[in-house]
């Protein structure tokens, strides 16, 4: 999504205090027209406190919420007009489907023919036409979910929110509903806040993500920029799969910070927060960026950084070949070798190799309390 | 499933022969009544020696029987709508509210389940006496609805923890006021747990005879009184057709809960 879009959805210094703990803690964001923005956070990370504020169950401690740059923090929930899928199937049992999707239309009191039309042409955008006889008891997870999306778009509400939509249905049904949704954003343009614990699902639909912890927002990006650019540790152990190698701050310049592994090895990886030479520090390099050459050979020049490892088990998945390494200090790291997966195949467990990567593919991070390795 | 009866073998049997059995027993003083009051016998004689309908036109011939059975309708009737109108706002604070003493209350709205009916009352009699409802419509309705609100409160806190809170949630999205939402999406979707508690507080004033004992006047008595003032006095086969009534309507609204809830399920 452009960044030139105007502010939708404005977020300002959220607080929400429930007793003793707070649930969001400052919270800060702007929202363009037509983005689609995921919340993406572990449980307890603040993520769906912070969209039911936006929905207007929730009253915040403190912060505003500013809807085309007013407030809505006075609005009363069913004057918002805002579209909502809830995480629990949420249909009206004792509806038909239709009547379903009719519901915010009648209470609009809109005209009958209207209704039918709005009602007809939404069923089908989530192609469901047929079903507009059924029960929800008698529809799939899936169906259901589809036809709890059609009743938040019929009224044509500018602003979207869904709150983990696809958590209780399985992975293929997953999938399949993910790609409805894009199509869906695309050919409305309506300004989806997404809720999610899935990376996956988060970078599948997003075009920006926030990345919640502890009531705070870590870092708000494209997936690219929070799988190339994290801002800290937790960032880059929450999205994709990353290796975390302690190290002592050595030398700081503009491009690279070097550091030292434990072995005594010097390497180096790219940083943005300023570091104290001496501090203890976090090296992250993602398994993709890994390369391992047999010890012998002529060192590479594109990969700067090296360190001798054990082989201690090869997995074959198809298109990669996942291979675990175990370092000098006994750390065990993971490498995906794509494209010349055949080229060290003969390699067997216990064969001595050198791990090798470019700096510029690895990130050095402040060592905080318990975040050196969030998740593997 | 764990227990199937095709594998049971001959020991089915046994089982459907207990089951039977056992049908038969609580069916016995059923049947045995519908019999009696269809036997042409002064005396109750079992089995009867003929078959005769005098006993069902000596009761609708008899005006004291008709306004018997009328009253207790009129009295099942308010009972029902009151226990509904008051149970329902209760639950709701049982259910959804957040006040000190919750627990304690809810434990507290279905004592009357648990006193003993006689204390029950005496005690009434005692403040209705004071207060001059005695004999009195209204005071054999709140007599009634006494015993009938802590089954419609069960009823009704069954079916609304049973019910998602996020569908209203939903509804109020949709664009609906709270009170639309509760309106047209909470009290239809919990309407099975209404009509239960609506059905059984009419049924409980209905066969209600131990307050109604105390209740009652001479010129305002329920069926279940009357056949009871009837009884001390002579044993006669019209009490047999007088109970079989009462069973009939009971078997009535049974049926009509249980055709609700097949047709609402989907």
């Amino acid at each position: 999504m452009s960044s030139t879009a105007p502010v939708l959805v404005s977020i300002r210094d959220l607080v929400k205090r429930f007793g003793p703990t707070t649930a969001v803690d400052g919270v800060s964001l702007d929202v363009a027209q037509g983005e689609f923005l995921t919340f993406l956070g572990s449980s307890g990370s603040g993520k769906t406190t912070t969209l039911f504020i936006v929905a207007g169950f929730e009253d915040p401690t403190g912060g505003d919420v500013l809807i085309d740059g007013r407030s809505v923090l006075s609005v009363a929930p069913n004057k918002r007009n805002i579209g909502m899928v809830f995480q629990r199937y949420t249909l009206f049992p004792h509806l038909s489907v239709f009547d379903n999707v009719a519901f915010p239309l009648a209470v609009r009191r809109r005209p009958r023919h209207e209704i039918e039309q709005a009602v007809k042409e939404t069923l089908a955008l989530v192609r469901l036409e047929e079903f507009a006889a059924r029960k929800p008891g008698q529809l799939s997870g899936g169906q259901q979910q589809r036809v709890a999306l059609a009743r938040a778009l019929v009224y044509k509400p500018r602003i979207l929110l869904m709150d983990e939509p696809l958590a209780a249905l399985d992975k293929k049904l997953r999938e399949e509903i993910q790609i409805e949704i894009r199509r869906i954003h695309r050919e409305l343009g309506v300004t989806i806040l997404y809720v999610t614990h899935d990376q996956e699902e988060a970078l599948r639909l997003s075009d920006r993500i926030a990345v919640f912890s502890h009531g705070r927002v870590v870092q708000v990006g494209s997936g690219a920029d929070l799988y190339e650019r994290p801002a800290d540790a937790f960032v880059a152990g929450f999205i994709g799969n990353s290796n975390f190698l302690p190290a002592r701050v050595r030398g700081v310049d503009a491009e690279r910070t070097a550091v030292e592994l434990p072995n005594g090895a010097v390497v180096a990886g790219r940083t943005d927060s300023a570091l104290a030479s001496g501090g203890e520090a976090s090296l992250m390099i993602r398994p993709e960026k890994l390369f391992l050459v047999n010890g012998r050979d002529a060192p590479d020049a594109n990969y700067d950084c090296r360190v001798d490892v054990t082989l201690r088990d090869s997995t074959y998945l198809g298109d990669s070949l996942q291979r675990e390494v175990v370092t000098p200090w006994g750390q065990c790291l993971m490498v995906r070798q794509t494209g010349d997966a055949e080229a060290l195949s003969h390699a067997g467990t216990g064969a001595a190799l050198t791990l090798c990567w470019h700096s510029g593919d690895a990130r050095v991070f402040r060592k905080t309390a318990g975040s050196s390795a969030p998740r593997s | 499933m764990l227990l199937s009866l095709n594998r049971m073998g001959p020991g089915r049997y046994a089982l459907y022969s207990i089951g039977v059995l056992v049908a038969l027993f609580l069916l016995f003083p059923i049947l045995f009544i519908a019999l009696l009051s269809f036997g042409s016998s002064q005396w109750l004689q079992f089995p009867p020696p003929g078959w005769t309908l005098k006993w069902y036109r000596d009761f609708f011939d008899d005006p004291r029987w008709i306004a018997a059975i009328l009253t207790s309708l009129k009295v099942g009737l308010c009972v029902m709508a009151l226990s509904i109108a008051l149970g329902l706002p209760a639950a709701f604070a049982l259910v959804r509210g957040s006040f000190p003493g919750r627990v304690a209350l809810r434990a507290f709205f279905t004592s009357p389940m648990i006193v003993p009916i006689v204390i029950l009352a005496i005690a009434l009699y005692a403040v209705f006496l004071r207060l001059g409802l005695n004999g009195t419509f209204i005071g054999f309705v709140a007599a009634h609805l006494i015993l009938a609100l802590p089954f419609s409160i069960i009823c009704i806190v069954n079916a609304l923890e049973g019910f998602d809170e996020a569908i209203e949630k939903a509804a109020i999205v949709c664009g609906a006021s709270k009170l639309e939402a509760i309106c047209r999406i909470t009290l239809p979707s919990i309407r099975l747990g209404i009509f239960a508690g609506a059905l059984f507080s009419f049924l409980i004033s209905w066969d209600e005879v131990v307050l109604g004992i105390f209740m009652a006047s001479p010129s305002l008595q329920t069926l279940p009184v009357k056949m009871w003032t009837t009884l001390r006095q002579d044993l006669s086969p019209v009490i047999a057709a007088a109970s079989t009534l009462l069973i009939v309507v009971t078997m009535a609204v049974m049926a009509l809960a249980a055709f609700i809830r097949r047709r609402s399920e989907p």
